[in-house]
């Protein structure tokens, strides 16, 4: 009962004309940026935070959080039609749903992507919705060396599913503690790293270093070639699946929700991973696995499912334990701070409104999307067509007026400009950005923690085992760390699907 | 794959260093209460230790084969470098000549000079673009873009 209460007043939060408004414009820029390779959900959240800054807290998450699932959506439609996979998520997709267009079935195939996503989606807020209250109230008994191993765990699973190296992702994640931590020590007050520079007092902004990195690093990438688009030319007609599309894809969809859900929880690339793993389920499970690959409908509505129903478990552990899984939640942990609110197992209690009203947010945007992705199939398809050369200056000019906007400081573009270069250099030397965010974003938060951790147990660092969670954390973390030494965990971890951000 | 993996191992190495300097230097404090640099220490203790191991690794590498490097193959390096200095240079005087002379400027100038286009286009993109942008955040959203002399 009390469930359906906190969701009157989640739905009373979300049905507010101007709360409508960010969720419209947060899942129509979210396909947008889906649809439009070369800038990503991440990117697109840091250069809308801005804009946020006048609005409620409330509407901003909404928005951010629009523009996170919308994303999903809309790399669907160029999975399809061109090929090309707006998002990592969608690279399965290409498999089947690219066939289905080269034979005439762009429209189902367009209609059970976005059908599976709306359910996927739909089902995922409802899972979102029964756990995150017992979780919260679970969290809410968490103390530092919980926080500070649970952290730990989090940014060693993220290295782990990062591309290629893990030293380098690891160096990565430690230069990301270290910008995090530059500015006034939160303790007692004593500026670090700040070379003198009264910009640096409150240390380094977050969204500088994204839009740097994520941003201006992907155009100096793409200004580097030539980039050539062909779009396939098809009609695209009757966009409603049959009868017989909906009973191959049932299955999947609900098999691909559930995993998309599940693995969407835990930290590092739920989306990807589940949609990877839901395409190998869907042919094992499937009458003909010799259509995979050949246009089956199922390995098309089976992935898009899985990568929408791990956006609603990514927030679980970001609204019950503070605790950001990935990158984008990372973005959403930054913004939430701005408008001065701490997602965590307090959250529910003492924001009420603007944690129900973000979930239920959810069910409007899911339909949302459902309404925009299926007449304005034809939009989309036209901006794939907008040349890059009148793409790239307005993505800068959005970059430079976003940063500005933030703290009205010259500094944060120069910022801004040096996290270009440094991505744009990492890009080229094979590091990977991700594991930098998280860390720049926990690094604080993790030394608070391991500070007062160790000022409770006075010095004693068995307060880490002794205590059962902090104690499971850091031993799977540890076995995460030296798996790459065994050969046969080496081999096993590199055939896991990696998380590409951008 | 060689020479990029020990040229950056070489600068995080350094990197590293100067963090467990930095942080030894805002003092380290005790295990019972951790000063201000105890985290970056052992960060940096992390880093530099990770550096090494990815230096050992590329040294035990096969050399690169020919071609194969930062600086060959076919990157528009002046096109990468002419965007980042109008970037620099349109930092340097946005406070200056303000917000809309100084977009203007950057957006002419990548509008035509990194992917020439025609002037009529680039003028109507650079003037358009730059006047949206005012709009949407000067005005509707209250942001405190500089108005420079001309304000």
């Amino acid at each position: 009962m009390d469930l359906l209460n906190y969701l009157g007043i989640g739905f009373s939060v979300a049905l507010q004309p101007v709360n409508l408004f960010y969720c419209f414009v947060g899942v129509f820029i979210g396909t947008l940026i889906g649809v439009l390779p070369g800038i990503g959900p991440v990117g697109a959240m840091s250069l809308l935070l801005p804009t946020t800054f006048k609005s409620t807290p409330e509407a901003a998450i909404i928005m951010l959080a629009g523009i996170y699932y919308g994303a999903m959506y809309g790399g669907s439609t160029t999975s399809i039609l061109v090929n090309i996979p707006g998002e990592a998520a969608s690279v399965v997709t290409c498999l089947d749903g690219y066939q289905m267009a080269r034979q005439g079935r762009a429209g189902p195939a367009l209609g059970i992507a976005a059908f599976g996503s709306f359910i996927a989606g739909t089902l995922s807020i409802l899972g979102l919705m029964l756990l995150a209250p017992p979780l919260s109230r679970i969290a809410i008994q968490f103390g530092p060396p919980e926080y500070f191993t649970l952290m730990v765990l989090g940014l060693t699973i993220l290295i782990y599913l990062a591309h290629g190296s893990m030293p380098k992702a690891l160096i990565m994640a430690a230069l990301g503690i270290v910008l995090g931590l530059i500015g006034l020590d939160s303790i007692n007050a004593r500026p670090r790293f700040t070379f003198e520079r009264l910009e640096l007092i409150d240390g380094v902004g977050l969204v500088p270093i994204v839009m740097g990195l994520f941003g201006i690093s992907e155009v100096l990438v793409n200004l580097e070639q030539v980039i050539r688009r062909d779009i396939f030319e098809t009609k695209i007609k009757g966009l409603l699946p049959s009868v017989k599309d909906w009973r191959e894809s049932l299955g999947a969809m609900t098999r691909g929700s559930l995993l998309g859900f599940f693995l969407g929880i835990l930290p590092g690339g739920g989306a990807v991973i589940s949609s990877f793993i839901s395409y190998a389920i869907e042919k094992r499970v499937s009458k003909h696995p010799e259509k995979f690959g050949k246009g089956a409908i199922e390995g098309v509505a089976g992935p898009e499912a899985a990568n929408n129903a791990a956006t609603g478990g990514a927030f679980i552990p970001l609204l019950t334990l503070g605790i950001p899984p990935n990158v984008v939640m990372a973005m959403l942990l930054g913004a939430f701070m701005i408008h001065g609110v701490q997602p965590g197992p307090l959250m529910m209690k003492q924001n009420p409104g603007i944690f129900w009203g973000v979930i239920a947010s959810m069910y409007i945007g899911n339909i949302m999307l459902l309404v925009l992705n299926l007449p304005l199939i034809g939009m989309w398809v036209q901006v794939l067509k907008v040349p890059y050369k009148i793409l790239f200056p307005l993505i800068l000019l959005f970059c430079l007026i976003g940063v500005y906007s933030v703290s009205n400081a010259v500094f944060d573009i120069y910022i801004m400009i040096l996290f270009g270069i440094v991505g744009y250099l990492m890009k080229k030397f094979d590091y990977e950005g991700a594991p930098l965010v998280l860390a720049f974003v926990l690094g604080p938060l993790m030394e608070n923690n391991l500070r007062k951790s160790l000022i409770m147990s006075q010095g004693d660092f068995s307060i880490f085992f002794t205590r059962p969670l902090a104690a499971a954390s850091l031993i799977i973390a540890l076995f995460l760390l030296v798996s790459p030494i065994i050969p046969y965990l080496r081999k096993k971890r590199e055939e896991i699907p990696k998380e590409e951000v951008t | 794959m060689k020479k990029k993996d020990i040229l950056s191992s070489l600068f995080w190495l350094a990197t590293g260093f100067g963090v467990c300097y930095g942080g030894y230097d805002l003092e380290l404090g005790t295990l019972r209460d951790p000063g201000s640099g105890f985290m970056f220490f052992w960060v940096g203790v992390i880093m530099t230790g990770l550096s090494l191991a990815v230096l050992v690794k590329a040294i035990r590498m096969k050399p690169d084969q020919k071609g194969v490097g930062l600086l060959r193959g076919e990157v528009r390096w002046a096109k990468i470098l002419s965007v980042l200095a109008a970037l620099v240079l349109y930092a340097y005087v946005f406070t200056y000549l303000g917000f809309i002379l100084s977009t203007v400027l950057l957006l002419l100038f990548l509008f035509k000079a990194v992917e020439p286009q025609k002037w009529s286009w680039a003028v109507m993109g650079a003037v358009i673009s730059t006047l949206t942008a005012y709009g949407v955040f000067q005005l509707w959203l209250g942001s405190q873009l500089p108005r420079g002399f001309l304000g």
